[in-house]
C-alpha cells in the first residue's frame, strides 16, 4: 500500500504567544514552530502499516524555517519519500492548504492519504475531508487505527465517551488520524544526520487552488478571569449564594 | 620420593591436564579478541608493575567489605606463598633425599611460613564456605527481575563456589596433613612447623607403613588434584587468580567522565557479545562473582532487575557455553538475549559506583551503555524518555520548555546579570537546565548570583543561547543527539568574552571537563561553584559574619564526585559557614546515587522498585540522629531529594539545603 502523510507544522505552545501590531495574526518573534503532534501521529501509523504490510511511506510538507529537518526525521523514521512544496502560503487556513498539497501531489497521493485530525493552529479538522473532497476519495476523521485489506482498510475511529466505530473504506481513502497504535517513535539524531548526507527531498511547486474561504477579522489573548474563591463547606456557600441574591 | 610408575602417572597427568587446560585458554583469548578495539596497551610494564603492586597489597579488595577482604587477604598470601611450596613438592617428589625439614635456617623459615600459611588459607577458605553455605549473606542472591543464565538461576554460582572451596581445602588440608604424617614418620617435632608438629601426634600409634601411604596419598591429594583442576580454571570463577591481575593492569586510564569515542557511526553500540570492545569481554573472565558491584547498583539496591554482577556473571557462563564456537568465529549471542534484559539497561544510573568498587577492575557500567547506544541507534527508547530527547533535540532543554526562558529564573533578581553573549565578563556562568527551569532549584540560581554580586564578581550568563550541556543524553545512548547539544554550545560559548567558566550542575561540570575536548579545550577548565565559593571565601571575597551552628550531612553528587574527584570543597565550604559536618556512611568515593543520573530522572520508576535510592539515602542520613540538614551540590539532588524527604514521609525531620544556601546565610544576605 502506497501512503502519503501531509505533515504541517504549528506554533509551539510552550512559548508566550503575542498577537503582532495588526490585532489579526501572532507576532513572529514569538512563535517557534515544531510538527503537528496529530500529524506525527499519522506518520507513526503510515510507517506501521509499512511495516505490517509493506508499501511506501512518502511525507510532504510545505517549504518554511527547518521543514528540512523536519522531512529528513521523518525519512529517518522509516519514510521512504519527501516532497517540500514550493510556493505556497501555510496561512490560508484548511481550504487553501487541501488545494496546495492536492495539487502539489498531482494525483499521485497513492492508495492512502493520512495526515492529523486537527492542529494546534485550527482545530476544525478541515484538512482531510477537504483532500479527500477534492480527490472525490472517501474520508474518515478521529482515526485511532488502521488495518489494511484487500483493496480497502479498516479503521477505528473514535466517538464521544469512548465509544468506537469501526468503518471498511475502499482506497484510495483519506484519514485524519487522533492518534496511532503506538507513541511516534524516536529519530535518533546520528540517524537523522546520516539521512541528510545520504538522502534528497524533493520539491514541487504548487500555489493554492483554493481561496482561504475566511479572513481573520482579529485575534486576541484569552482574558484572564479573576480566579477562583475556595469554600469551605456547604455553609460558607449558602453565605455566598445568599449574598448574591440567588437563594 | 615418589616411586617411578607415580612419577610417570604424574608427568602423563600435567601432559593430558596442560593440554586441556591450553585449549581453553587459547579458546579465551581468541574470544577476547572478537571484541571490538580499545587502546589499553601503552606503558605495558608500568601498568603490570602497578597491578603487581595494587594486589600485593590487596587495594582493589579492600575497597569494600573489610571483613570478607580480609579473610581474602590470608587467602591470596597463602595462595601465593603456595606457589613456592608447590616447587618445593615437586623437588620433594621427584629429587631423591629432597626435604625442607631438618634443613638451615632458610629451609626452616620456609617450613615456618607454609605452616602458618597454609592454617591462613585454610582458616579463610572455611570463613568463606561458612559464609556462603551456612549463613548465606542476602548480597549473594538476586533481585527476583534479575535476568540469570539458566545454569546460574540453577544454582551454578554455589556449585562452582563449592567445588573451588573443596579443590583450596584439599590442596592445602592434604599438603599440610602430609607434613604432619611426615613429621610422625621420622617421629619428632619441629619448632618451624607449629601446627603441622601438633598434628603429628595424632598419627604417633600409625605404623611405618600405613604413615609412608600416607604421605603419598597426601602428596597426589595436594598436588595431583592442583593438576586435575587445571582444565576446570577456565570454566571456573577461580580463573580471577589469574585474570584480574592482567584486568586490573589493563585497566582503563581515560578520566572516569570521559565515555568511549563512538567506531563506527553505522552501529554505535553493542548488539551482540562480541560487539563489546575486548576489555569488556576479559571483564567477563575476570569477575569472581562477589556481588560486590550488585550491592553498590542504587538500581538493583532499589529493587529494579539490573544486576552489574549477573550482567558480568551471565557474559561469562554463555561465552563458557559457546566457547568453540566463539573461538572459532561464530555469531555471538545478543546481549539482551544472553547477559542483560532492557529493562535493566534503562535501569542504569550510571553513577560508577559498580566500576569503582570492582576488586577486578571491571566495567559492567560500560556495557550497559553500549547497549543503550545501540538501543537509541534503532530509536528503541523508553516513550517517555524520547520525549525528553525530542524537546532536547527541539529546545535544548529537558523541561520541554521554551528556550527564551531559560534566563526567566533571574527577573525576581533585584540587578540584571550580564548577557555574555553581549558583553565580555571574567566568569562564566554555565547555569544547566535544572538550575534554569526547575522552581526549587531557581531559587538556589538566584542566591548564587546574589552571593556572585554580593562579593563584586564579575559574571554573565549565556541567556537562550544556552542549552543541555548533554551529559545524560550521552549517557542514554544518544550520540547524536549530545554532538549536536556539544556543538550548539560551543558556538555560543566561542563567540563570548571570558576568562573562567563554571557551573552549578555537576553533569555539566562533567561534560565540559571531559568530553567538550573534541570542541575546544578550554572547557577543559571548568570548575564547580562549590570550588568557586570555597576559593572566594578563603580570599576574602565573601565575607561570612556569621556562624550558623547545626549540624548537617552532605551529599556526594556522582559526576562531581565519584566521577571527578571533587569531594573536599564542598565540604569546606559548609564548615567555612560554622555547620557541624556529620558523614553518612556511604560518603565520597562510596556515595550512593540519588537515582537521578544517566537520564534516569526523565523516565518511569521501574514497577518492581521497592525503594527509591533518593528514599533509602535520606533513611541513611536520618540514621545519623539529630542532624538539621542534608546538603547538595547539584540542582538535581535538590529536586531528589527534597520529594524524597516528602515521599519517605519524613518532612519537618531534615531540610534539603543546598551549599549556597549556608554561605548565603552565613553572608547575611536579606
Amino acid at each position: 500500500m502506497d501512503m502519503t502523510v501531509l505533515l504541517k507544522r504549528v506554533p509551539d505552545l510552550v512559548e508566550d504567544l503575542e498577537v503582532d501590531d495588526s490585532g489579526k495574526a501572532l507576532d513572529e518573534d514569538s512563535v517557534s514552530l515544531k510538527l503537528n503532534e496529530f500529524d506525527d501521529h499519522a506518520l507513526e501509523e503510515a510507517l506501521l502499516l509499512k511495516e505490517g504490510g509493506g508499501g511506501t511511506v512518502t511525507v510532504i510538507a510545505l517549504d518554511g524555517e527547518d521543514v528540512d529537518k523536519m522531512l529528513y526525521t521523518a525519512l529517518a523514521k522509516g519514510a521512504d519519500r519527501a516532497l517540500k512544496v514550493m510556493g505556497g502560503d501555510p496561512d490560508g487556513g484548511n481550504q487553501a492548504l487541501a488545494g496546495i498539497f492536492v495539487a502539489a501531489l498531482d494525483g499521485h497521493g497513492g492508495d492512502l492519504i493520512l495526515t492529523g485530525v486537527q492542529a494546534a493552529d485550527d482545530r476544525d479538522g478541515q484538512l482531510a475531508p477537504r483532500v479527500g473532497a477534492l480527490l472525490g476519495r472517501p474520508c474518515i476523521e478521529v482515526v485511532t487505527e488502521v488495518n489494511p485489506g484487500d483493496g480497502k482498510v479498516t479503521v477505528h475511529k473514535e466517538l464521544a465517551g469512548g465509544v468506537v466505530a469501526e468503518y471498511e473504506v475502499d482506497l484510495p481513502a483519506v484519514l485524519g488520524i487522533q492518534a496511532a497504535r503506538q507513541t511516534p517513535r524516536y529519530a535518533p539524531v546520528s540517524r537523522v544526520r546520516q539521512i541528510q548526507e545520504s538522502a534528497t527531498i524533493d520539491t514541487v511547486t504548487s500555489a493554492a487552488t483554493e481561496g482561504a474561504g475566511f479572513t481573520v477579522v482579529a485575534m486576541t489573548p484569552p482574558e484572564t478571569g479573576e480566579g477562583a474563591q475556595m469554600l469551605d463547606g456547604v455553609d460558607e456557600l449558602v453565605k455566598v449564594l445568599d449574598a448574591k441574591g440567588v437563594i | 620420593m615418589l616411586s617411578s610408575a607415580e612419577r610417570v602417572a604424574f608427568i602423563l597427568l600435567v601432559l593430558v591436564c596442560s593440554a586441556l587446560a591450553f585449549k581453553g585458554f587459547a579458546r579465551m583469548v581468541k574470544i577476547v579478541r572478537r571484541g571490538r578495539a580499545a587502546q589499553r596497551s601503552d606503558n605495558l610494564i608500568c601498568r603490570f608493575a602497578e597491578a603487581f603492586i595494587d594486589i600485593a597489597l590487596q587495594r582493589p579488595i579492600f575497597k569494600a567489605r573489610p571483613v570478607a577482604s580480609f579473610f581474602h587477604a590470608l587467602i591470596f598470601f597463602g595462595f601465593s606463598f603456595y606457589v613456592l611450596v608447590n616447587v618445593n613438592d615437586l623437588l620433594e617428589a621427584f629429587v631423591d633425599g629432597w626435604s625442607t625439614i631438618g634443613g638451615g635456617p632458610i629451609a626452616s623459615l620456609f617450613n615456618l611460613a607454609s605452616d602458618l600459611l597454609s592454617m591462613a588459607v585454610l582458616v579463610g577458605m572455611v570463613f568463606f564456605l561458612i559464609r556462603r553455605f551456612v549463613v548465606k549473606p542476602k548480597v549473594l542472591t538476586f533481585n527476583p527481575s534479575v535476568k540469570l543464565h539458566p545454569a546460574v538461576a540453577a544454582g551454578g554460582l554455589r556449585k562452582d563456589s563449592l567445588i573451588v572451596g573443596i579443590f583450596i581445602l584439599m590442596h592445602v588440608g592434604s599438603r599440610w596433613l602430609g607434613t604432619a604424617l611426615h613429621l610422625a614418620e621420622n617421629g619428632h617435632s619441629d619448632p618451624w612447623l607449629p601446627t603441622a608438629s601438633a598434628a603429628s601426634h595424632l598419627f604417633a600409634g600409625l605404623s611405618p607403613a600405613a604413615l609412608d601411604t600416607g604421605v603419598h596419598v597426601c602428596w597426589w591429594l595436594a598436588m595431583g588434584l592442583i593438576v586435575l583442576f587445571l582444565p576446570y580454571f577456565p570454566r571456573s570463577k577461580h580463573l580471577h587468580l589469574m585474570v584480574a591481575p592482567v584486568n586490573l593492569a589493563l585497566d582503563r586510564r581515560s578520566p572516569r567522565g570521559l565515555m568511549d569515542a563512538v567506531s563506527d557511526v553505522a552501529s554505535p553500540g553493542a548488539k551482540t557479545l562480541t560487539d563489546l570492545p575486548w576489555p569488556q569481554l576479559l571483564d567477563s573472565y575476570a569477575c569472581i562473582m562477589c556481588n560486590r558491584c550488585q550491592e553498590a547498583c542504587p538500581a538493583h539496591t532499589s529493587g529494579t532487575p539490573l544486576s552489574p554482577a549477573a550482567l558480568e556473571i551471565n557474559k561469562r557462563y554463555t561465552l563458557t557455553d559457546h566457547a568453540a564456537e566463539l573461538a572459532s568465529g561464530a555469531s555471538a549471542p545478543n546481549l539482551l538475549d544472553a547477559a542483560t534484559s532492557v529493562d535493566a539497561v534503562w535501569s542504569c544510573t550510571t553513577c560508577y559506583a559498580c566500576v569503582r568498587v570492582c576488586p577486578v577492575g571491571n566495567e559492567p557500567m560500560m556495557d550497559l551503555l553500549n547497549i543503550r547506544r545501540d538501543l537509541m541507534m534503532d530509536g528503541a527508547a523508553p516513550d517517555e524518555l524520547a520525549e525528553v530527547l525530542r524537546s532536547l533535540d527541539e529546545k535544548g532543554n529537558s523541561f520541554g520548555d521554551s528556550p527564551r526562558k531559560r534566563a526567566r529564573w533571574s527577573k525576581p533578581l533585584d540587578f540584571k546579570i550580564k548577557n555574555a553573549n553581549k558583553e565580555p565578563c571574567e566568569f562564566l556562568w554555565y547555569v544547566g537546565d535544572f538550575a534554569s527551569y526547575n522552581p526549587d532549584c531557581q531559587e538556589v540560581s538566584r542566591t548564587v548570583a546574589r552571593i556572585l554580586t554580593a562579593a563584586g564578581i564579575d559574571f554573565g550568563i549565556l541567556y537562550e543561547k544556552e542549552r543541555s550541556a548533554g551529559n545524560d543524553v550521552r549517557r542514554t545512548g544518544e550520540e547524536g543527539l549530545f554532538e549536536s547539544l556539544a556543538e550548539q554550545n560551543a558556538a555560543a560559548l566561542e563567540a563570548c568574552e571570558f576568562e573562567r567558566i563554571f557551573t552549578t550542575d555537576p553533569h555539566t561540570f562533567n561534560a565540559l571537563k571531559n568530553e567538550y575536548g573534541p570542541y575546544g579545550e578550554r572547557y577543559q577548565s571548568i570548575e564547580h561553584y562549590s570550588t568557586l565559593l570555597l576559593e572566594l571565601l578563603e580570599n576574602g571575597s565573601l565575607k561570612v559574619g556569621k556562624r550558623l551552628g547545626g549540624r548537617a550531612t552532605y551529599h556526594d553528587p556522582c559526576y562531581l564526585g565519584r566521577y571527578n574527584g571533587g569531594f573536599d570543597a564542598p565540604r569546606r565550604v559548609i564548615e567555612a559557614c560554622g555547620v557541624e559536618l556529620l558523614e553518612m556512611p556511604r560518603n565520597r568515593e562510596n556515595s550512593f546515587c540519588c537515582g537521578a543520573g544517566g537520564g534516569r530522572i526523565w523516565m518511569k520508576d521501574h514497577d518492581d522498585m521497592t525503594e527509591r535510592p533518593s528514599e533509602n539515602r535520606i533513611r541513611e542520613a536520618l540514621e545519623l540522629g539529630a542532624i538539621d540538614s542534608f546538603v547538595v551540590a547539584c540542582p538535581k539532588d535538590l529536586t531528589m531529594y527534597r520529594d524524597a524527604v516528602k515521599t519517605s514521609g519524613n518532612e519537618g525531620k531534615i531540610v534539603v539545603k543546598d551549599i549556597a544556601d549556608f554561605v548565603a546565610e552565613a553572608m547575611e544576605l536579606g
